[in-house]
């Protein structure tokens, strides 16, 4: 019971933050609604009783990559529309109708598409929908981080130092 | 209620409201912010289907690492965003033409 009310506001907040990403005209609500968005894929992990995973969800993302997003949004002038130099069509940063119709329509083809996938999934699936009894996946999480998946765990830290020493080099003002 | 295919339905509009936004948005941030959707989607998938399906460990270690490459593509895209608003004063992807100042 508590598990469904929890999946319930969760998937909720998920999905509303979702249609506030599409739906609003102002970069930085849109931003605060991805916020919101995060969030809700966070309380959805927990439900799914990955503990660890939701909480790495909320440092990396509400602490990192929004912050990170907020910061780009400034520096780049904030809401301030953005005029086409072409002067060839004048077209709304945040989209115009005409592009909005293109992105539903063909998210409706994809739609289709995975549809069709995954309704043999749902059809085979039983429903009964038993979670298995919770317990903290921290441990297994790093010994398993630390044995199975040693070389992907290195790889992703050499990742890491790529993109930070990438992202200072690229930002950075160019010498005349 | 709690069952496989309700996370399979909030995955799959998760993700077509992030293909939504890739593609209207003309603002490049407002992508990006459509690819973090994309890529959040496809993390529910793994941690759901290893919950209900074969309850190891295996689903979480994937989203781990779909969290990390999501931060590593933010850091590296905010950068070009930022170069490229210093080099033509604009954040609007159609002026996006040229790939040397």
């Amino acid at each position: 019971m508590f598990i469904d009310i929890m999946f319930i506001l969760s998937a909720l907040l998920t999905l509303g933050g979702a249609f506030g990403v599409v739906a609003s005209k102002n970069i930085m609500h849109a931003c605060i609604y991805l916020l919101g968005s995060l969030f809700g894929v966070a309380g959805l992990y927990a439900t799914l009783g990955a503990d660890f995973l939701a909480a790495m969800q909320l440092v990396v993302y509400a602490g990192g990559i929004i912050i990170l997003m907020l910061f780009a949004i400034m520096l780049t002038g904030g809401h301030k529309e953005a005029v086409n130099k072409f002067g060839l069509d004048k077209i709304p940063s945040m989209g115009s109708v005409k592009t909005f119709l293109i992105g539903s329509f063909s998210s409706l083809i994809i739609g289709s598409v995975v549809l069709k996938i995954i309704a043999s999934i749902i059809n085979s699936h039983d429903g009964s929908g038993k979670l298995p009894e919770f317990s903290s996946s921290v441990e297994k999480i790093g010994t398993l981080l630390v044995t199975d998946h040693v070389l992907s765990f290195e790889i992703s830290s050499v990742l890491l130092l790529g993109a930070l020493v990438g992202a200072a080099v690229i930002s950075r003002p160019r010498k005349q | 209620m709690v069952s496989l295919p309700s996370f399979l339905f909030v995955s799959f509009i998760l993700f077509l409201a992030g293909i939504v936004v890739m593609i209207a948005r003309k603002n490049v941030i407002a992508i990006l912010l459509g690819i973090e959707l994309i890529l959040n989607a496809a993390a529910l998938n793994f941690v759901a289907y290893t919950r209900f399906i074969n309850n190891n460990l295996e689903g979480h270690i994937i989203a781990l690492f779909i969290i990390v490459i999501a931060a590593a593509e933010a850091a590296v895209g905010l950068a070009i965003v930022i170069r490229f608003y210093q080099i033509r004063e604009s954040i609007h992807i159609d002026d996006a033409t040229q790939l040397q100042s």
